[in-house]
């Protein structure tokens, strides 16, 4: 699927003016930004719920131990105004996922940017920037 | 990091575990699934002057974005100003959790605080309603008939709301407030003596200015008065949000409210 330029452009436009207000919660109090990571595996559950949509995925490390990773996204609302849907993910695709470690040591992370199965490389409407910033206020 | 850097290390995983200055660095293109699209599409914003009801009020109804606070209620005060709260307070203030957040809990904004999502304004002859689609798919109702705050209320999330027009805004003032939401992500606090005066302008087809004066002496030495302004979008609907249909990860917001 071909994009053009300038939507690509206005859209990491988007993400890079986003600032974290855009949850129903704090991103900073549950997730680190200054710890990136990136994670390769396979999708084995996906939960399209409110607040926050979420899929896992079964990380296999190089002893063949696997590590199941839950994965914040967005809520579904601003999921779909950015061109999700719940099929978007499924059972079993192989995806590579860009986020934010949780602050807690569990293994979570806020799903930043996720390569889809089909190599589309996606943002995922994570809470630290899915949407449009908010209004800004008048001076 | 170190912790977690060693963990990985030992584990010897697949994944990569980059350096905290990829943060920094400008990511690779990406797109929408739908190969478009963004909160940014649909309809340019109108530009004009507002219009008018038949009976000759502005119409204010719309799908709005923004108009308060969401992260720091200060970002609204004017320039050079600073929030007149109580020591006290602060001291509250400074010791919530993230996770103690109501809204963080799928428990209402109140006022003047607003949601990251659209919300909608209808007019009725007798009530104004702002119907909010985020925290927590819930409604305001004010009252456009004349009346009263009643004399004894019972504090309550969104408190009593009557409404009425001077020129062209539409001033509405609300008491009757629990004290139990915050202004903001950071826990900027109040008191049930909150008395809110919002003042309602739709300077143009696509702005609402909100104007909302804070009169709360049990946390503030004086009132203060905050502005925002609420953004059009046009072409939008509401969509469903049940905040509570599955919260549990909440547990997991471990840090302080200041750290957003």
């Amino acid at each position: 699927m071909k994009v053009s330029l300038s939507v690509l452009t206005a859209l990491v436009g988007l993400m890079l003016s986003a600032g974290t207000a855009l949850a129903h919660h704090s991103f900073a109090a549950e997730y680190d930004a200054n710890k990136p990571i990136t994670l390769k595996g396979t999708v084995s559950k996906v939960e399209w719920m409110n607040p926050h949509a979420r899929f896992y995925v079964d990380v296999r490390d190089e002893k063949g131990t696997v590590t199941n990773w839950n994965l914040e996204l967005a809520s579904p609302n601003v999921l779909v105004r950015n061109g999700w849907t719940r099929k978007s993910l499924n059972v079993g695709d192989e995806v590579v996922v860009e986020g934010s470690l949780a602050k807690d040591g569990s293994k979570m992370a806020n799903a930043r940017v996720v390569k889809l199965a089909d190599g589309r490389r996606v943002f995922a409407g994570s809470s630290g920037g899915d949407a449009a910033p908010p209004a800004q206020p008048q001076k | 990091m170190r912790r977690v850097s060693l963990f990985f290390a030992a584990l010897g995983c697949a994944f990569i575990v980059t350096g905290s200055l990829m943060a920094q660095q400008t990511p690779p293109a990406t797109t929408s699934p739908a190969g478009s699209g963004g909160l940014n599409r649909g309809p340019a914003v109108p530009t004009g002057p507002a219009l008018r009801l038949p009976n000759g009020t502005i119409d204010l109804s719309g799908v709005w974005q923004g108009g308060g606070p969401v992260g720091n209620i200060a970002d609204g005060l004017a320039k050079g100003e600073t929030l007149p709260i109580r020591p006290e307070w602060k001291k509250t203030m400074d010791g919530r959790k993230a996770m103690q957040d109501p809204e963080a809990n799928c428990l209402p904004t109140g006022v003047p605080r607003r949601d990251p999502y659209p919300w909608r304004i209808l007019q009725t002859p007798t009530h104004t309603f702002l119907l909010f689609e985020g925290n927590i798919h819930s409604y305001r109702q004010i009252f456009m008939d004349g009346r009263k705050h009643p004399a004894d209320l019972d504090p309550t999330w969104y408190g009593h709301s009557v409404g009425r027009w001077e020129g062209d805004t539409l001033v509405v003032d609300t008491v009757g407030f629990n004290d139990k939401f915050w202004f903001d992500f950071i826990g900027t606090p109040h008191t049930e003596q909150l008395h809110t005066v919002e003042r309602y302008t739709r300077t143009n087809m696509g702005s609402l200015v909100i104007e909302t004066t804070i009169d709360d002496l049990g946390a503030y030495t004086k009132p203060f008065t905050i502005t925002f302004t609420a953004r059009l979008r046009p072409g939008e609907e509401l969509m469903e949000y049940i905040c509570n249909e599955n919260n549990e990860w909440v547990k997991h917001i471990v840090g302080s409210a200041k750290e957003f």
